[in-house]
């Protein structure tokens, strides 16, 4: 039961006064323990974040895969083949119109008026919803 | 009024105890421990063998991490799920190991991992001396594997692991043991979803599908929603309620656009629509004045400004009279005769020739000639303009723009005109929660003057009685969201992923597209099984509308058989344990210690819940140093002899 108390002492004393974490090392851990995709102190100044998961998918893509090998990008869902609906910004029905000025749909005459009125940031918030907002100025 | 107002929870997290672990853990063989590592929760517990499968899992708290309130501070270091209380004040500092379903940042795995091994009641030393059952991502990238092997073994000595999928799992949990099954497992997440086809007993790996989208894209998408159309509330929009909403207050449509078209009818509207009672705040409404007053404010700023403007006029105006009389005397010079003076003159001004005087001198007149028809036409209009102005000169809208709302029947007898000031109110709010809501008032005018409260602080009616009113109806209503169509468009984004702007196709679509790569038969097996799990399917509506999907696909009259997991959220865990608890014996489907090293982190055993795996060496990553202190030139040795520490 040694080790049991052990493990109970150690949450106690994390709870008394500002202990320093590391000098409190949890006991079923290896202290010495340095992750090696973490550059810390192997790479030196270079290498010091982690892969998100971008850098990681270009990686494994120049690994030799064979024609058929299930990976994680393979898996991607292909793009919709179907014409998207499309619905009004402002109350989602569906939308048969849309404002020349600011791009935004609408389905009746209410909300032409209330896009109509829209300040300009919130024009530009639903545009972004639908990843519709130009490049062009 | 009263009708479908509901409070927000915001149900704050209470610490995990840290528990013993019992005699659970302690048997003869050690006892497997469970982890079903989520992008959004993690959920933990022992595997017991015996009759009694156990309750839940011991342990479930949110996949994320925070340091201490504050920024850094030396002491308490990062806290981690429950401990953390309540997310949103620290909404900005919270860190997940996860980048969509694969975790890539394995320090804060290291956390959570130490976070769950603690409050398991993990007591042995040196080393986690359990096997470990852990999910993963569908065809996860070998290099995570890599890294969490890694983890598992060289920080946590742990003796041996098995890998699997979480929708794997589930689906062997609700099917009687030991069957081959095949099916189609739909699995829908925090952050995707995927369709997997499972072929006698084994997942059909190079035929899976995964869409992108899933809880938190829909969490955010509605937040988004409720933010543009209530831009007064934008902090109080937090994520959190966003998915208390999703999780108590959404459903799916089983038809879209059929749903929708009910929605346009008010009566449904009323009945259906969901006020979210947001917390008082006093800070929004700024000024306690009342209308009048407020009025009378607007007027004055507004006869300063005026003012300020006719007399800047005034000034050019005498400016530009000088400069033409001193023009014309130039001129005169010419006229006389005078022409040394004239030249010199024309230096002066920097004229070249008389005719270019005279232009000067008639573009001139005519500017005076217009500013003085301007002040003339100032004075004229200064009544006028301050009844017709807008109250908030900031605001870049036009008095002459505003539309009448064209409301049948009641205001025909209303004059039409632009500038008046009641119709001015209505049409001019830009922080009117709903327009269906306009709709349905305009058949009412006492239902009309009901939804002034709704609009913003500014624009309350001078002319009409009701202004007494609204101070007190103000207040309710104003701190209200109302949910209307938001309901059924939230969830509905992994079905149209269009409704966000991703490509993807959404689940039908991509149903039907896994089912074409089959032949019939094989398609006709594997709709007969058809199972839904994971936390973002458990909208009410769901198995209706995979049905519906199914029926719109699948040729005339033939059958199929659609089941939602019985716990969808704790099935994965559940099935992880029953798996474990029959494989403990069995060393075919554990990587061990010994093979981690021989084979590479990214080595993995097949088994009927796990991944496919493609033998391919990862090269290992730079060496690791035993000593975290070391400089990065000794480190090169370090890798070889990497198998011998701890």
């Amino acid at each position: 039961m040694e080790a049991m108390n052990e493990n109970k002492v150690v949450p106690s004393e994390f709870s008394t006064g500002p202990v320093e974490k590391a000098a409190k090392p949890l006991p079923f851990k290896d202290p010495n323990f340095v992750h090696s995709g973490h550059g810390g102190a192997v790479a030196g100044k270079k290498n010091r974040t982690w892969k998100n998961l971008k850098q990681i998918l270009a990686s494994e893509r120049a690994l030799p895969w064979q024609l058929n090998d299930p990976n994680y990008f393979s898996i991607d869902a292909p793009p919709s083949f179907k014409p998207a609906k499309k619905y009004s910004d402002v109350s989602g029905l569906l939308a048969n119109y849309t404002d020349p000025q600011s791009k935004l749909r609408f389905s009746t005459i209410e909300e032409f008026s209330y896009i109509r009125r829209l300040p300009s940031d919130v024009v530009t918030g639903y545009l972004a919803l639908r990843k519709a907002t130009s490049i062009v100025p | 009024m009263a009708a479908n107002v509901f409070p927000f929870r915001d149900a704050r997290s209470a610490p995990d105890p840290v528990l013993e672990a019992g005699p659970v853990a302690h048997g003869l063989l050690p006892v497997p421990l469970v982890l079903d590592n989520g992008s959004f929760q993690v959920r933990a517990g022992w595997a017991c063998p015996g009759q009694d499968p156990g309750p839940e899992p011991r342990l479930q708290f949110r996949a994320v991490c925070a340091r201490g309130r504050g920024g850094a501070r030396g002491g308490s270091g990062p806290q981690v799920g429950n401990a953390l209380g309540s997310l949103e004040p620290l909404r900005w500092m919270l860190r997940s190991p996860f980048d969509r379903n694969v975790p890539v940042n394995l320090e804060l795995q290291e956390l959570l991992l130490d976070y769950s091994f603690q409050h398991l009641g993990v007591s042995s030393q040196g080393c986690v001396d359990h096997p470990i059952v852990l999910t993963e991502a569908v065809c996860n990238p070998l290099y995570s594997r890599q890294m969490m092997s890694e983890l598992l073994f060289e920080c946590y000595g742990i003796p041996k692991v098995a890998y699997g999928i979480d929708s794997l799992f589930s689906f062997y949990h609700n099917k009687p043991k030991n069957s081959m099954c095949s099916g189609l497992i739909i699995s829908s997440g925090y952050q995707c979803t995927h369709v997997l086809p499972i072929l006698e007993g084994r997942l059909d790996a190079k035929n899976c599908k995964r869409i992108n989208l899933g809880g938190s894209q829909a969490a955010g998408y509605l937040q988004r929603l409720l933010q543009l159309k209530y831009p007064g509330h934008l902090a109080a929009i937090t994520l959190s309620r966003m998915e208390e909403i999703l999780h108590e207050h959404s459903y799916i449509a089983e038809d879209y656009v059929e749903e929708l078209h009910k929605w346009r009818c008010p009566d449904y509207y009323e009945n259906n629509v969901h006020k979210m009672q947001l917390p008082f705040s006093s800070k929004l409404l700024g000024s306690t004045l009342t209308s009048e007053e407020k009025q009378e404010r607007r007027q004055q700023q507004l006869r300063r400004l005026q003012e300020l403007n006719a007399r800047r006029r005034e000034e050019k105006l005498q400016l530009d009279q000088e400069r033409l009389d001193r023009l014309l005397y130039v001129q005169e010079l010419l006229e006389d005769g005078q022409m040394d003076q004239f030249h010199k003159a024309l230096i002066e001004l920097n004229m070249d020739s008389p005719e270019e005087l005279q232009s000067y001198i008639q573009k001139l007149s005519s500017a005076v000639e217009q500013a003085k028809q301007k002040i003339l036409q100032a004075e004229v209009n200064l009544e006028v303009d301050v009844v017709d102005s807008k109250p908030e000169l900031k605001k870049p809208l036009e008095t002459q723009s505003f539309t009448i709302i064209s409301i049948p029947g009641e205001f025909e007898g209303v004059s039409q005109r632009p500038t008046t000031q009641c119709q001015a109110q209505y049409t001019r709010d830009a922080e009117t929660p709903d327009l269906e809501q306009l709709e349905p008032s305009l058949e009412d005018v006492e239902s009309m003057n009901d939804f002034d409260p709704l609009f913003s602080e500014e624009t309350p009616g001078v002319e009409k009685p009701v202004t007494t009113v609204q101070p007190v109806f103000n207040l309710a209503a104003y701190h209200q969201l109302f949910v209307g169509t938001e309901r059924i468009r939230a969830p509905e984004i992994i079905f149209q992923p269009s409704l966000i702007g991703e490509e993807q196709a959404g689940i039908a679509e991509t149903l039907q597209y896994i089912l074409d790569r089959y032949p019939k038969d094989v398609q006709e097996t594997l709709v007969q099984n058809v199972f839904l799990t994971g936390g973002n399917t458990m909208y009410p509506g769901m198995k209706a509308r995979m049905e519906k999907e199914l029926l719109e696909m699948r040729p005339f009259q033939s059958s199929f058989q659609v089941q939602l997991a019985s716990n969808p959220v704790l099935d994965a865990w559940y099935g992880a344990r029953d798996w474990a608890l029959d494989h403990l014996d069995d060393n075919e489907v554990w990587i061990t210690r010994k093979e981690y090293e021989e084979k590479g982190g990214e080595y993995l055993k097949e088994h009927r819940a796990s991944n496919i795996y493609v033998p391919i060496r990862l090269p290992k990553q730079a060496s690791r140093s035993s000593d975290a202190q070391a400089s990065s030139k000794g480190s090169a040795a370090g890798g070889g002899g990497a198998g011998e520490q701890a």
